[in-house]
């Protein structure tokens, strides 16, 4: 029986030999404007962070 | 670090540092939660004595265990302190987002609004075309070798300077090839002067749209009030309405702001939702504590329950074949943010700004009116370095409160002006809004566990 399912998740730590080009969107500047929310950025560099 | 919990059918396991996610059945969960301080005989044997479990199937789940130890994808050690503000020093300079108050003046009189009606503790003023074009001079000149750059159009209410809005577009428009550089507006709108012609530009020119609309009628038009302490409820819906129809597609948020009068803010979303708004926002209200307006400690248990039933609402509505968005619930597990980014802080005050109808700096929209923090203005640049450097320091290492938080990288350390309000220091902790920001992101999880799995792992299992 599996006991463990893993869903596919970007690596941070691969994503720290590659990432950092800083395209990305600042966080706040969306829909917000009240609070700081980083994980729910898109990476611009997609085809870098598919490949990690 | 790891962390556990447990929300509707599904058991769910997080690891911080690799941001791994599992979901897992119960036996898994608990033996995960042992995992780290009791050694396998021990463990298995209480695993055995707990779930009367077959022992070959118990030795193989703290194997499998063990394999995403050694994998990275549990019990990952926090090895990005050193890169903390390395993203920022490579970029130091550079800035790519600009809030432009086009209009520190406001038609509605909102009772909650945190830039009081507009003004910022100020005098009423809207920018001109020559303070514009310099704001935004000045974020190709100091933009580097960035190529998207975000204005937002905002205020007080951003459409009582329209021909200036306009008028910057076509600067910024006009100055793209030659700079190689690519703007992405948004305009943050209370929807009163929302016409044929407002619609058509947005609809042309801007990447978002953010409409500010609260929910149910008695509660938006509680606060959000003309000079005559009319609601706006009536006038605005049907232009958010005739607007979003004609965006055809493109990016928009609904986006309201829940007080102590509405922590209950669900009913809100389901208002929008039937007025055929499905892209949706919905915010805790900014004020000082005591304020009539703010979330009191009673609220807690409230919203934090909204927030599952969100949940529950999302999933119900998508098996209907109705699907709706909620900002905060948009997580992209495998596509989202690199650890750069989810270690180094909002950006405020480094890569972002907001500029004042005088064309002063400051290190957001909600710093703006606080003159300890102006940096500088658009012609001189920033020229209080120091107070820069304070942002620059905000990371997600800055705050020690944060350190032993799961969700530090889901969020970076949180907002700086949460932050300032609540203690009295930007890299302080607004712990209100972390207990909001965690069940959001428990939620926001869930909803990609829901969506992947249909079935937790011991659904199969049961009866």
């Amino acid at each position: 029986m599996k006991h463990i399912q893993t869903l596919e998740t970007r690596n941070l730590c691969e994503s720290a030999k590659n990432g950092g080009c800083g395209e990305c969107q600042t966080s706040c500047q969306s829909a917000c404007k009240t609070s700081c929310g980083i994980a729910n950025q898109q990476c611009e560099n997609r085809e870098q962070a598919k490949a990690e | 670090m790891i962390h556990r919990y447990h929300l509707d059918d599904y058991y769910i396991v997080l690891d911080t540092c690799s941001g791994s996610v599992h979901v897992v059945d119960e036996i898994a969960y608990e033996l995960i939660g042992r995992y780290e301080d009791t050694d396998r005989e021990t463990l298995l044997k209480e695993m055995q004595e707990r779930f009367h479990e077959d022992p070959a199937e118990l030795a193989e789940c703290y194997d499998q265990v063990t394999a995403l130890k050694e994998q990275g994808k549990l019990f990952a050690p926090d090895t990005f302190e050193s890169m903390a503000g390395e993203l920022k020093a490579r970029t130091s300079g550079v800035v790519k987002a600009l809030c432009l108050h086009v209009a520190h003046t406001c038609n509605l009189n909102c009772a909650y609004c945190f830039a009081s009606q507009g003004k910022y503790h100020g005098e009423r003023a809207v920018m001109s075309f020559e303070v514009g074009k310099q704001a935004l001079d000045f974020l190709i000149a100091h933009s580097g070798t960035r190529r998207n750059l975000e204005v937002d159009f905002f205020g007080g209410e951003p459409l009582m300077n329209f021909d200036v809005v306009k008028q910057l577009v076509a600067y910024a428009r006009g100055r793209e090839k030659e700079t190689g550089k690519h703007f992405r507006f948004t305009l943050t709108t209370n929807g009163m002067l929302i016409d044929d012609d407002v619609i058509d530009f947005a609809n042309r020119e801007m990447s978002n749209v953010v409409l500010s609309l609260d929910g149910r009628k008695e509660i938006h038009d509680r606060c959000r009030v003309d000079y005559a302490g009319n609601g706006s409820w009536e006038r605005i819906v049907p232009k958010f309405q005739k607007l979003v129809k004609a965006r055809g597609g493109k990016n928009y948020y609904m986006r309201g702001t829940f007080t102590h009068a509405n922590p209950d803010f669900l009913e809100d979303i389901k208002v929008m939702l039937d007025l055929g708004f499905n892209e949706l926002s919905m915010e805790p209200v900014v004020c000082a504590a005591g304020d009539p307006a703010a979330l009191t400690e009673e609220d807690l248990p409230v919203v934090l329950k909204q927030y599952e039933d969100l949940a529950r609402l999302m999933l119900a509505r998508e098996k209907e074949g109705r699907p709706f968005t909620f900002y905060h619930y948009m997580l992209d597990l495998s596509g989202g943010p690199c650890i750069y980014k989810r270690i180094s802080g909002c950006g405020s005050g480094t890569e972002y700004m907001a500029v004042t109808p005088w064309g002063d700096l400051y290190p957001c929209h909600q710093f703006v009116g606080e003159e300890a923090f102006r940096l500088g203005d658009v012609w001189q640049g920033v020229t209080n370095p120091a107070v820069q450097q304070e942002f620059a320091d905000c990371n997600v290492y800055a705050r020690e409160e944060c350190r032993d938080c799961w969700a530090r990288l889901y969020c970076s350390g949180g907002c700086a002006a949460n932050a300032w309000h609540s203690t009295g220091s930007v890299r302080g902790v607004y712990k209100y809004g972390c207990e909001l920001f965690r069940k959001r992101m428990e939620c926001a999880i869930m909803l990609q566990a829901a969506r992947r799995l249909p079935k937790a792992p011991d659904a199969e299992a049961q009866p």
